[in-house]
């Protein structure tokens, strides 16, 4: 059964790849979006989920990462953020190639192949040497190719997505080459989530203690980062205030 | 040719003026806002004055504050209204930078280059601490010939995009009453 849904979501990226070629030939990517009012059909739900999120948090992963955050010294905190993201070049070299970015492909698994080598991915050798980190993911890769970003979605535990990225999700669970053939996937999910989390602990921290409204916070950051991801001319594109007199 | 070269050359050595002046401008106010942020302890409000003159002085405050209304609700609300709203978004945008300052390990700002579009400057920055930097834009205008921030951006989150959004929602939850939102902006 696995073997046939694997199939079916290679078709699936094959398939999207080809919408994505023309759509890309027809007209310009133009991702830019009115940040305040992105397409939020399910709002109610996504509220409910994101209090449930917050609640989680709050009793469960928050102190977790605290703790965490206290005892670990900057360059553990450091190797194991090197670690999971080293998990993630073989994907981002799958990415690329659908991308038509060989280069930069190629780069990913030269930049796995040299850490895993040297340090299990816990020290960046490869960034020292040349071979600069470059992020994307197959939700990257639908946008770049003209798939619009669809309704926002919050997802539970995981936080904010839209359903184009939350496909690219779904397709990397089932192609990612690494995850895949390591013994106890859950766990590295796990650790990856906790690892993501404690990332952004002080950003998550200022959105409870500075936001009006937190729903509205997270959902036009998540936009302005994926959009910076996506778009070349990203600062320029933001809308700026009118100009008054002071 | 001469007619042709003079202005030129007019024009090159006005805008090396202007790409000289705002540098200075923000080489000045940088270290100015690291020398506030290096006298706070984080614990008490000693500086806080500090913070306030910092923003009146650098910030379009107006501009940003009604900016993040949409221009309809401008045109149909009192003076003394906006004037509130005003004043509220100036203290709760001191706030947030005094909260910030509070939790930031304070490095060095380093200006990496300026480009100039539509009038508007956007400075292109990086704090570094170490051997991390974060990456810092800068949108500044010049109104009343002095250099004003309209936007500052932090590794790709524009406060400006990101506050018009929740205002946004206030406002459309209150059916457009600006002075309940200034009544919310008070609370945080």
């Amino acid at each position: 059964m696995n073997k046939y849904l694997k199939v079916i979501v290679l078709y699936l990226v094959i398939f999207l790849g080809l919408i994505n070629i023309s759509s890309a030939e027809e007209n310009e990517v133009k991702p830019s979006v009115q940040y305040d009012e992105i397409y939020d059909p399910i709002e109610p739900i996504n509220r409910a989920i994101l209090g449930f999120n917050f609640f989680i948090d709050d009793i469960a992963i928050r102190p977790v990462i605290k703790t965490y955050k206290f005892i670990a010294p900057d360059p553990v905190e450091k190797g194991v953020s090197n670690f999971f993201g080293n998990l993630r070049e073989p994907i981002r070299a799958i990415a690329f190639v659908f991308q038509g970015e060989f280069l930069k492909s190629l780069n990913s698994a030269g930049r796995f192949t040299v850490n895993t080598l040297t340090s299990l991915g816990t020290f960046d050798l490869a960034s020292r040497v040349g071979m600069t980190k470059n992020e994307t993911d197959i939700g990257l890769t639908l946008a770049k190719g003209g798939v619009s970003s669809g309704p926002y979605l919050v997802l539970p535990i995981i936080g904010p997505s839209n359903l184009r990225d939350f496909s690219g999700d779904v397709v990397e669970f089932f192609i990612d080459p690494v995850s895949n053939n390591l013994p106890n996937r859950e766990y590295v999910s796990i650790g990856d989530g906790l690892n993501a989390r404690a990332e952004v602990d002080e950003e998550i921290d200022l959105i409870r203690e500075s936001s009006s409204d937190r729903y509205e916070m997270l959902k036009s950051i998540y936009y302005q980062n994926r959009n910076s991801q996506i778009e070349e001319d990203f600062v320029q594109n933001l809308p700026t205030p009118k100009i008054y007199i002071e | 040719m001469k007619y042709f070269i003079l202005p030129m050359i007019f024009f090159f050595q006005f805008s090396y003026a202007v790409e000289e002046e705002i540098t200075s401008w923000f080489n000045h106010q940088s270290e100015k806002f690291l020398e506030i942020m290096n006298n706070s302890d984080g614990q008490n409000n000693e500086n806080y004055d500090e913070y306030i003159k910092f923003v009146e002085k650098n910030f379009a405050v107006k501009s940003i504050a009604y900016g993040l209304i949409p221009e309809s609700i401008l045109a149909k609300s009192d003076k003394s209204d906006l004037k509130n709203y005003e004043v509220s978004f100036q203290n709760y945008l001191t706030k947030t930078i005094y909260n910030l300052s509070n939790k930031t390990n304070s490095g060095e700002i380093k200006l990496i280059d300026i480009d100039l579009k539509d009038n508007i400057y956007q400075i292109n920055s990086k704090i570094i601490e170490g051997r991390d930097s974060i990456n810092l834009y800068w949108k500044v205008a010049s109104i009343n010939s002095s250099f004003k921030i309209l936007d500052v951006i932090v590794e790709n989150t524009s406060y400006f995009v990101t506050k018009k959004s929740e205002f946004s929602k206030i406002l459309r939850r209150h059916r457009g009453d600006l002075v309940k939102l200034t009544e919310e902006i008070n609370k945080i």
